[in-house]
């Protein structure tokens, strides 16, 4: 489906001009002592849910800005989680 | 023989109680009811689906089978898969236009080539038939391709597997679901699992909005909704869902007699029986569970499909469509039970390839169920090779196809 994000820096474009960088997920674990399963399960496990998660947004052809965006993947909106959406 | 025209399958009253709840009416789901019911006498079964059956991933791929894969526990599952079809038909007593076209993989480099070379010798170690072929030996099984320099990605040579072929994947729905509920199993539709139940370790039901269904065994098997299935119950896979796009053209008198299929154009198509050209690859970058098309992709398509098949020029797509592949970081499914839970089954991460493996996943999926133990051939699909570092090594090469990989 075709939709658009927006740049930081550029507005609003087309979302062909993005390339996607995943759910954020915080900080990898800490190397002290740990677990490889830990690290493997921070590496690869995540799940997309049908509601508005953060993410990472890479405008590979627009300015080259790495920046974070809400987006719900199951209507492909920029919109914030319902229990945001009243701040 | 009834002379009266009866339904294929029928609707049943929605039981507070079954054996076993499997989630999603597609290949998989309608599979593994039939089996359960065949070969282990287990008819206590409900096939849970969301809108109807076949709505997903079933009735939008395209309907090529092939056991051609890169490694050989994928290509013992893909290739008893295969040979199962024609048994299958026989007993269903359902036309599933089976056609045994063959297929022919195209490659454009040396390196697709050194590829090619080592799955076709995969395939030959596990006894399947694969050979490799060169320029001019695809054109005579292809004589529409353009093997000259022209191209912008020009042919270097073909991967060539006779036993494959496509289907009618509406028939192989409606067949399995006749299958099915002749055997007893039930089959709801519209009926959406909004909660999984749980009692300490184990599974004990589902939350529908039609109501509570408590199970003994559960199985999620909802193509590409089952990893946020999986979450109901807190369950991270690493599944990711892109969008797939495929296409039809007008029919054609029939020209294009093999499936043929090009990693670098990222393009495949074959002549379905109607005479359309069936045709697709381009997958969404990012996660999303949308199945809309886009004009982007259209254009892609047309302009690859025509580079390597120059007749196509002017002929036009008659319906584009979409639905999900869900992707893990090594292109191979995850087969699992009592995974976190007594009597949770998953059956997800079948990325574009769910169609072709729906029996046979089914005749497995069902023996694990009822033996409460994995079959061999299961064992290497399992979570846990994610953890271990243990990736199934179905990917070309160290190439990244995406974000998932």
């Amino acid at each position: 489906m075709s939709f658009t994000i927006t740049c930081p820096v550029c507005g609003e474009r087309d979302v062909y001009e993005f390339h996607f960088g995943g759910r954020e997920r915080g900080p990898p674990p800490s190397h002290d002592n740990l677990a490889i399963e830990e690290y493997l399960r921070y590496a690869q496990f995540r799940t997309t849910r049908t509601e508005a998660q953060l993410e990472w947004w890479f405008h590979a052809n627009g300015c080259g800005s790495w920046f974070t965006t809400w987006r719900n993947p199951a209507n492909n909106r920029e919109e914030k989680p319902r229990e945001m959406s009243n701040e | 023989m009834s002379s009266k025209l009866e339904r294929l399958w029928g609707t049943s009253p929605l039981k507070s109680h079954y054996d076993v709840v499997l989630i999603g009416g597609g290949i998989h789901g309608l599979a593994t009811a039939y089996y359960l019911a065949k070969e282990h006498g287990i008819k206590d079964v409900a096939v849970l689906e969301r809108r109807y059956i076949g709505y997903g991933g079933s009735g939008r791929n395209t309907a090529i089978v092939r056991a051609n894969q890169r490694t050989q526990e994928n290509v013992r599952l893909y290739d008893e898969g295969l040979r199962l079809w024609p048994k299958l038909i026989d007993e269903l007593d359902f036309n599933m236009m089976f056609f045994n076209c063959g297929n022919l993989n195209l490659a454009h480099s040396e390196a697709a080539v050194s590829g090619f070379r080592l799955a076709v010798s995969t395939a030959n170690f596990c006894n399947v038939k694969s050979e490799l072929l060169d320029p001019q030996q695809c054109k005579e099984m292809v004589p529409a391709l353009d093997i000259s320099d022209r191209p912008y990605h020009p042919i270097y040579g073909g991967m060539y597997h006779e036993p494959g072929g496509i289907l009618r994947h509406d028939a192989v729905v409606w067949g399995l679901a006749k299958g099915a509920f002749k055997r007893g199993a039930h089959i709801h539709q519209g009926v959406e699992v909004l909660g999984i139940d749980t009692d300490g370790q184990k599974i004990t039901g589902v939350q529908t909005n039609q109501g509570s269904v408590s199970c003994n065994r559960l199985a999620v098997m909802a193509g590409g909704y089952g990893a946020s299935v999986c979450e109901m119950v807190g369950m991270e896979l690493p599944v990711h869902p892109l969008t797939i796009q495929a296409m039809v053209t007008q029919p054609l008198k029939p020209f294009l007699h093999h499936v043929v299929s090009s990693g670098a154009y990222h393009c495949y198509a074959n002549q379905t029986l109607k005479g359309e050209v069936a045709t697709g690859a381009h997958m969404d970058p990012q996660v999303n569970y949308s199945t809309t098309p886009t004009a982007w992709y259209m254009k892609h398509q047309a302009e690859s499909l025509t580079d390597f098949l120059p007749c196509l020029k002017g002929v036009k797509f008659m319906r584009i469509w979409a639905g999900l592949a869900d992707m893990t970081p090594d292109m191979a499914p995850i087969m699992d039970g009592n995974v976190m839970y007594d009597g949770l089954f998953i059956d997800v991460g079948w990325g574009y390839f769910g169609f072709k493996s729906g029996p046979i996943t089914g005749k497995y999926m069902a023996r694990f169920i009822a033996d409460d133990e994995a079959p061999d051939i299961l064992k290497p699909f399992a979570l846990n090779r994610f953890l271990e570092n243990r990736y199934m090594g179905e990917t070309a090469g160290a190439t990244n196809y995406g974000h998932w990989n």
